[in-house]
C-alpha cells in the first residue's frame, strides 16, 4: 500500500476527484484550504491581500500497482495547465486497520 | 456555500431571480408618474377669511393678526405671512420641506378651531386651501362660442368647471371671460325725480310682482284643489309693464323711467387669445398633486366633455404645463441611453472582448431597473433628480462587475476551468468590491438625511443610488460569476477582422500604458516638484472661483411666461384692452411662429371667480399667459425674450407697474424661475417701509444686468369717499347707513329679486343708466328720501373727496413687509444682484424700526450651502471611515483623500470655463465626485500596498502598480465621464437644468482623476519614506536599548533579585 499526497491549486479540485475515480482509488481525504508556496516557480497560495489564492491537499492510499497510473494521470494534468500549479508526493504505508 | 459559489453552481436560479428583478421593474416603470422635481410643493397652506365691508386696515386688526398669531404655534411651521385686503384676509403658510402635508392641514385646522370664537361677529369662517395663490395654472382651456354666448358661464360651470374640479388633486378651476347672464334694469334719474321716485320703490316693486305662490287649498264638492297665484315674469319685457308708482291718479309704468336690458353682467373680465375673444378656463393644482397625471385626465375628460355641451362651443387648450415636463424627462431618458452607449464603447475599448462586454453591461439595464421597484414603492415619480441619478449610476454600476471579471479572466487564463475561476476568483475580490460599494455608500447614504428644500431634492438621490449601488454589487458577486463561467472561455485568436479593428485601440492603449509609466518614473523620483505643482493648481482653481457667479437654481426654459401689467390705478378696461392688443401685435411679429399662444385677460374680475379674486385685479390690469414653441425648437432662450418684453413695456408710457415672469412664476420663487434679487423691508410705519422700498427700487433701476425692479405694495388706489354730516343726516330725519345703500343701489344697483328661467336664476339688477353715474356731479345730484318722501340731494348732506388707500397690507413673520425684487438678465445670476443691493443698503441710512432682510431664492440658496456643507463634512468622514477600516491604516485614507480638492479644483475650472453657475446641482455634481475620484485613489492604493506585500520597494512598487492600474482607472473615470457628456452636452427640452451638473462632473473628475493618477503615487513615496525613516529609528532605538541591556544585565537583574 502506498499513500499519495496531492497538492494543487483550489481550482482543480473537481479534475483532481475525477482522475482519483478514473484511476480506481476509490477511498480519499481532503483539505480544502491548505497554504503553501512552491519550491522553485509558482505563486504563493496564502489567501491573503497579497497572494489571495489558495490550495488543497488531497491525500489518497492505494494499492502499490495503482500509483504509477494515478501518477500519470496527475502529470497529465498538471502539464495541461502549469499556471495552477500541481504537486504528488508519494509515501510506504507502514500498517492499516 | 458562499453567494457566488451557490450563484455559479445554481445558474437558473441565479439568472430567474435577476429577471424577477427586472420584471418589477420594468412594472414599476411602467406605472411611475412623470413630475419635473420630487415632490416639492407641498408645503403651502392658505388660509382664507371674509369679513365683509371690513377695510384692509381692519381686516389686518381684527382677522389676520388673530389668526397669524394662532398659527404661528403651528409645528415646522417656516414662514407665515398675510395679505389683508378689502373684505378678506389670506394667511399663507410655508412650511419646512419634507413633512406630509396632510397632517399640516390637519394641525392648523385644530388651531383655527380655537381661534374661531375670538374673531369679530360676521366674519366667516376661516377656509383652507392646499395651494398658494403663487402657483401657476397647470392647464389653461380655451373657449369658443357663437349663439351659447350669453349664457355661456353657466353651461360652462355646469358642464365643464364642475366635472373638471371633481378630478383628484385640482385645486380650482374658474372661468374667465364669461360674464354671467344678468337682468339690468336702468332707471332715468331726471324722470325718476320728475315722478318722485327712488330706485328702492322700484326694485320692491319688481320684488313684489315677480312672485309665484299658494294659495292654499279648498274643496269644490268632493274634491280639493290647489290655488296657485303665478306672477313670475316669463319674458324679462314682461317687466316694462309693471306699475311701480302712481301719479296722481296715473299709474307710472317701468318702461315710463327704466329700459330693461337682459344681458350681461357690467364689469367682468375679457380674454383674448391670440386676439381672439372667448372665454378660458384656468385649472389650478393642489399643493403636491401631479400636473402630469391630472393634465391626462383633463385631457381623457375634454372629448367627453365637448360632447354634452351645445355644438357651437368648442374647447381648446392654451396651456397645458404637462407637455414641458413630459419633454424635459424624455429628453433627460435620451441622454441617460447615450449615457449607455458610451459605457458600452468604453467597456469594448478596454476589454477587447465582445462576450466580456456583454457580461458587463447586462448590469446596466439591471441595476437601474431595480431603483424604479424603489421609486414606485415609495411613490416616487420619474423626475429629473431621479434620471440624473441614473445617468450617474450607470458610469459607477459596471465597476464592480469589471474588478470581478478581470480576476475571473486571469484565472481563466491560467487555466483553471471557468466555473472554478468564477467562484475563486470572485472569492479573492469580494472584500474589495465590497468596500469600494461601501465608500459610495458612505457618500450617497448621507444624503438622504439631508432636510430642507435640499433634502427634498437629494433623498430620493440618495436612497436611489445607495440601491443601485447594493444591486449592482450584489449582482457583480451572483450574477457576473454565473454569467462569466457559463459564457467565458479560454481566449482563442481573434479573427482577423476583429484584430483590424481592435488592433490600434490596443496599440494606443499599449503606448498610454508606455508613457504613463515613465511620467510615474519621473514622478516619484521628484515628489516635491509635484505636490508643489499641484498646490499651485489648486490655488489657480480657487482664483477661478471668485469669477464664477452663483445663483440657487438653474432658470428652466418651460417656454411659458406670464405677465402682470399694471396702468395707472383706475384706468378704464378700455384702455387697458387696446394696450394689451399693441402688445400683443408687437410681439406675435417679432417673435412670429416661435410664440405659440398669447393669451390675455382685461377687466375686474367676477366675484365668483375664485381663480381671480384671490390675485389682485381690476381694470387698469392686463395679466398675460404665454406659450412658445419648446427650447429646443427656437433659437432664443426664454430668459432674453422677457428681458426684451420688458424692453417694450419701458416704452409704453401708460404702463405705470410691469412684471414680466418667466416659466409663468414670480422671479426669484424658488426653483426654476429667473434669477432675482429679493429684499424684504419690514416696519410697522408705511411711510418709512415706503420710502425705503422706493429708494431702493431706484438704485437698482440704475443697476447694470437688472431687468425689472417690483415693489410687492400695491399703488395707493384713489377712491372717492362719500362723507355725510351726521347732523344734517338727523334734521332730515335719516342715517348713516339709510343714506349709503341710497348711494350704493343708484351706483352698484341693488338686486330686486331672480329672473327664472329652464330652472336657473339671473339677477334682476335695478340702478341708474350707465351715463348717469360717471362724475362726481352725478353722484352729488343723486336724491335720497327720507321717511317723509322729502327728497334730499346728496351734495346738501354730504361732501365728497378723492383720498388715496392703501388696498392690501402685506405681512410677514407677523411683521408688516414691503418686498422689492429686483429680476437680473439673462448673464447676470442671483448673487451679483444680492451683492449691488446690500452695496445700495449699506449707503443708505434706514429709518428706525425698519430692517431690511435678504429673502426668496438668496435665502433658500444660503440654507442649501449650510445644509450641503454639512452634507459634504458629513460624507468626508464616513468615506474617511469606510477606507481606515478596509485599509487599517490612517495614512492612505488621508493620501487618497487629499486628491478630493483637486475634483474641486476641476468643477471650479469646468464652471469656469464653460461660464456655468454654481448651484444647487452643480454643487451636487461635486459632492458626487469625492466617492468617484476616492474610489480611484483606493484602486490604486490597494494595488501598490500589495505590490509592496509581495516584496517590492516602496517606488518601484508604485512605479508597477501605476501601470498596472491604470487601465482600470481610466475606464472607472471614463465610464462616468461619458455618460456625463450627453447630459453637459444635450440642448434638449430643459437641459439648462442639469447642463451645470454634467458640465461639473466631468470638470471634476477629468482633473480629479488625472491629479489622482500623478499625485497618489509620489504622495505614497512621499509617506512611506517617513514611513521607513520611522521604523528605522524606532529599530535603532530599540537595538540600542538592546546594547544598553546586554552590557548592563548584570546589575539589571541583580537589582531585580535583591
Amino acid at each position: 500500500m502506498k499513500s499519495v499526497m496531492i497538492t494543487y491549486d483550489q481550482a482543480f479540485q473537481e479534475r483532481i476527484v475525477e482522475t482519483l475515480t478514473y484511476a480506481n482509488c476509490r477511498g480519499f481525504s481532503c483539505w480544502p484550504q491548505v497554504q503553501g508556496r512552491g519550491t522553485k516557480t509558482g505563486d504563493p497560495h496564502y489567501g491573503s491581500h497579497a497572494w489571495p489564492s489558495m490550495c488543497s491537499a488531497v491525500m489518497t492510499v492505494v494499492p502499490d500497482e495503482r500509483v504509477e497510473p494515478l501518477l500519470a494521470r496527475l502529470k497529465a494534468l498538471d502539464e495541461e495547465s502549469p499556471m495552477l500549479g500541481l504537486r504528488a508526493f508519494v509515501w510506504n504505508i507502514e500498517q492499516t486497520i | 456555500m458562499s453567494l457566488y459559489e451557490s450563484a455559479v453552481k445554481r445558474p437558473i436560479m441565479t439568472s430567474l431571480c435577476f429577471v424577477a428583478v427586472i420584471i418589477f421593474g420594468v412594472f414599476s416603470l411602467a406605472k411611475l408618474p412623470i413630475d419635473l422635481y420630487p415632490d416639492i410643493e407641498t408645503n403651502t397652506i392658505m388660509v382664507m377669511t371674509y369679513y365683509s365691508g371690513a377695510s384692509a386696515d381692519d381686516i389686518e386688526n381684527n382677522v389676520s393678526r388673530p389668526i397669524e398669531n394662532t398659527l404661528n404655534a403651528v409645528e415646522h411651521l417656516k414662514h407665515i405671512s398675510s395679505t389683508s385686503r378689502e373684505n378678506v384676509s389670506v394667511i399663507t403658510l410655508e412650511f419646512e420641506f419634507g413633512y406630509d402635508i396632510d397632517v399640516m392641514t390637519n394641525n392648523v385646522r385644530d388651531k383655527l378651531d380655537m381661534i374661531s370664537n375670538q374673531l369679530p361677529d360676521g366674519c366667516n369662517t376661516p377656509y383652507i386651501f392646499k395651494f398658494s395663490t403663487d402657483m401657476i395654472p397647470i392647464c389653461i382651456l380655451s373657449v369658443t362660442a357663437d349663439e351659447s354666448k350669453a349664457a355661456l358661464y353657466k353651461i360652462l360651470d355646469d358642464n365643464v368647471a364642475n366635472p373638471l374640479a371633481r378630478i383628484d388633486g385640482v385645486g380650482t378651476v374658474s372661468i374667465a371671460g364669461a360674464p354671467k347672464r344678468e337682468i339690468n334694469i336702468y332707471m332715468d334719474p331726471v324722470k325718476m325725480e320728475a315722478f318722485n321716485m327712488s330706485v328702492e320703490q322700484v326694485s320692491a316693486a319688481i320684488t313684489a310682482e315677480n312672485r309665484n305662490l299658494s294659495g292654499g287649498q279648498f274643496d269644490v264638492g268632493s274634491n280639493t284643489y290647489n290655488a296657485r297665484i303665478e306672477g313670475e315674469f316669463s319674458h324679462p319685457s314682461q317687466m316694462l309693464n309693471i306699475i311701480v308708482g302712481m301719479n296722481g291718479t296715473a299709474p307710472i309704468y317701468l318702461r315710463d323711467v327704466a329700459r330693461v336690458v337682459d344681458g350681461l353682467e357690467e364689469r367682468s373680465q375679457r380674454t383674448f387669445t391670440n386676439g381672439e375673444e372667448g372665454a378660458m378656463i384656468i385649472i389650478q393644482k393642489q399643493s403636491g398633486a401631479n400636473s402630469v397625471a391630472i393634465a391626462n385626465e383633463v385631457h381623457e375628460a375634454l372629448p367627453r366633455l365637448q360632447k354634452q355641451l351645445p355644438p357651437d362651443i368648442k374647447l381648446g387648450m392654451i396651456v397645458d404645463t404637462s407637455e414641458n415636463i413630459i419633454q424635459t424627462v424624455n429628453s433627460l431618458g435620451e441622454t441617460v441611453a447615450y449615457a449607455m452607449l458610451f459605457v458600452v464603447i468604453v467597456v469594448l475599448a478596454f476589454l477587447g472582448r465582445w462576450r466580456a462586454t456583454v457580461i458587463i453591461c447586462i448590469t446596466i439595464p439591471m441595476s437601474l431597473i431595480a431603483s424604479f421597484i424603489y421609486l414606485y414603492a415609495t411613490g416616487g415619480s420619474l423626475n429629473i433628480v431621479s434620471l440624473s441619478c441614473l445617468s450617474i449610476a450607470i458610469g459607477n454600476v459596471v465597476d464592480d462587475a469589471i474588478v470581478v471579471l478581470e480576476n475571473v479572466t486571469t484565472h481563466i487564463e491560467r487555466g483553471a476551468d471557468p466555473k472554478q475561476a468564477a467562484i475563486h476568483g470572485t472569492n479573492e475580490v469580494a472584500i474589495s468590491v465590497i468596500a469600494s460599494t461601501l465608500t459610495m455608500i458612505a457618500v450617497f447614504f448621507p444624503m438622504t438625511m439631508a432636510t430642507g428644500m435640499t433634502g427634498v431634492l437629494f433623498k430620493q438621490l440618495g436612497w436611489m443610488m445607495c440601491i443601485i449601488m447594493t444591486v449592482s454589487t450584489t449582482s457583480a458577486l451572483s450574477f457576473t460569476p454565473m454569467l462569466c463561467a457559463e459564457m467565458l472561455k479560454l481566449q482563442k485568436k481573434q479573427n482577423a477582422l476583429f484584430r483590424k479593428i481592435y488592433g490600434p485601440v490596443e496599440h494606443a492603449l499599449d503606448k498610454l500604458d508606455d508613457a504613463y509609466e515613465h511620467l510615474i518614473n519621473w514622478a516619484v523620483r521628484h515628489r516635491k516638484t509635484v505636490i508643489w505643482g499641484c498646490v499651485c493648481l489648486f490655488a489657480a482653481s480657487l482664483l477661478c472661483a471668485s469669477a464664477i457667479k452663483s445663483e440657487f437654481f438653474p432658470a428652466n426654459d418651460n417656454a411659458r411666461i406670464g405677465a402682470t401689467i399694471q396702468l395707472p390705478v383706475g384706468s378704464r378696461v378700455e384702455k387697458a384692452n387696446e394696450i394689451a392688443e399693441r402688445l400683443t401685435s408687437t410681439w406675435k411679429q417679432r417673435y412670429g411662429s416661435d410664440l405659440n399662444v398669447v393669451n390675455y385677460r382685461v377687466g375686474q374680475a367676477g366675484e365668483d371667480d375664485t381663480f381671480s379674486s384671490m390675485s389682485d385685479n381690476g381694470s387698469h390690469l392686463i395679466s398675460f399667459n404665454m406659450t412658445l414653441v419648446p427650447s429646443n425648437q427656437r433659437e432664443i432662450g426664454l430668459a432674453r425674450v422677457c428681458d426684451e418684453m420688458r424692453e417694450d413695456c419701458r416704452a409704453i408710457p401708460e404702463i405705470a407697474k410691469y412684471q414680466i415672469n418667466m416659466g409663468g412664476q414670480q422671479a426669484g420663487g424658488g426653483m426654476g424661475g429667473q434669477s432675482a434679487a429679493t429684499f424684504e423691508i419690514y416696519g410697522y410705519d408705511f411711510d418709512a417701509t415706503d420710502w425705503v422700498a422706493q429708494a431702493l427700487a431706484d438704485s437698482f433701476r440704475h443697476t447694470k444686468g437688472v431687468s425689472e425692479v417690483v415693489i410687492s405694495r400695491s399703488d395707493y388706489q384713489p377712491e372717492y369717499q362719500i362723507d355725510f354730516d351726521r347732523e344734517k343726516l338727523a334734521i332730515h330725519g335719516l342715517n348713516l347707513t339709510t343714506a349709503a345703500s341710497y348711494v350704493r343701489n343708484r351706483i352698484y344697483g341693488s338686486t330686486a329679486s331672480q329672473y327664472r328661467e329652464d330652472g336657473e336664476e339671473y339677477d334682476i339688477r335695478v340702478r341708474y343708466e350707465p351715463d348717469k353715474r360717471i362724475s362726481i356731479d352725478d353722484i352729488e345730484r343723486m336724491v335720497i328720501y327720507n321717511g317723509k318722501g322729502e327728497g334730499i340731494r346728496v351734495k346738501d348732506i354730504a361732501s365728497i373727496t378723492m383720498r388715496d388707500l392703501l388696498p392690501s397690507i402685506t405681512r410677514k413673520d407677523r411683521e408688516r413687509v414691503v418686498t422689492v425684487t429686483a429680476t437680473l438678465m439673462d448673464g447676470y445670476a442671483m448673487s451679483e444682484g444680492v451683492e449691488a443691493g446690500n452695496a445700495i443698503l449699506d449707503k443708505m441710512e434706514l429709518p428706525s424700526g425698519v430692517s431690511v432682510q435678504v429673502a426668496g431664492a438668496y435665502e433658500d440658496q444660503m440654507d442649501s450651502n449650510r445644509e450641503l456643507g454639512t452634507l459634504l463634512i458629513l460624507i468626508v468622514i464616513m468615506v474617511f471611515i469606510v477606507m481606515a477600516a478596509q485599509f487599517e491604516s490612517m495614512t492612505y485614507p488621508f493620501i487618497i483623500m487629499i486628491s478630493v480638492p483637486f475634483a474641486f479644483s476641476g468643477v471650479l475650472l469646468a464652471l469656469f470655463m464653460t461660464g456655468e453657475t454654481l448651484n444647487v446641482m452643480s454643487m451636487l455634481g461635486g459632492i458626487m465626485l469625492v466617492g468617484i475620484v476616492v474610489k480611484n485613489g483606493i484602486v490604486l492604493i490597494d494595488y501598490t500596498q500589495l505590490m509592496r506585500e509581495r516584496g517590492m520597494g516602496f517606488i518601484r512598487a508604485s512605479v508597477v502598480a501605476a501601470r498596472s492600474r491604470l487601465r482600470p482607472v481610466l475606464m472607472t473615470s471614463l465610464t462616468t465621464i461619458l455618460g456625463m457628456l450627453p447630459m453637459a452636452m444635450s440642448h434638449g427640452v430643459g437641459s439648462e437644468m442639469w447642463r451645470p451638473m454634467g458640465v461639473a462632473i466631468i470638470g471634476g473628475l477629468t482633473l480629479g482623476t488625472l491629479m489622482t493618477l500623478i499625485y497618489v503615487p509620489s504622495m505614497f513615496c512621499i509617506f512611506g519614506g517617513v514611513g521607513i525613516k520611522r521604523q528605522r529609528k524606532s529599530l535603532g532605538r530599540k537595538r540600542e536599548l538592546n546594547a544598553y541591556y546586554q552590557i548592563h544585565k548584570h546589575e539589571m537583574t541583580k537589582s531585580a533579585k535583591k
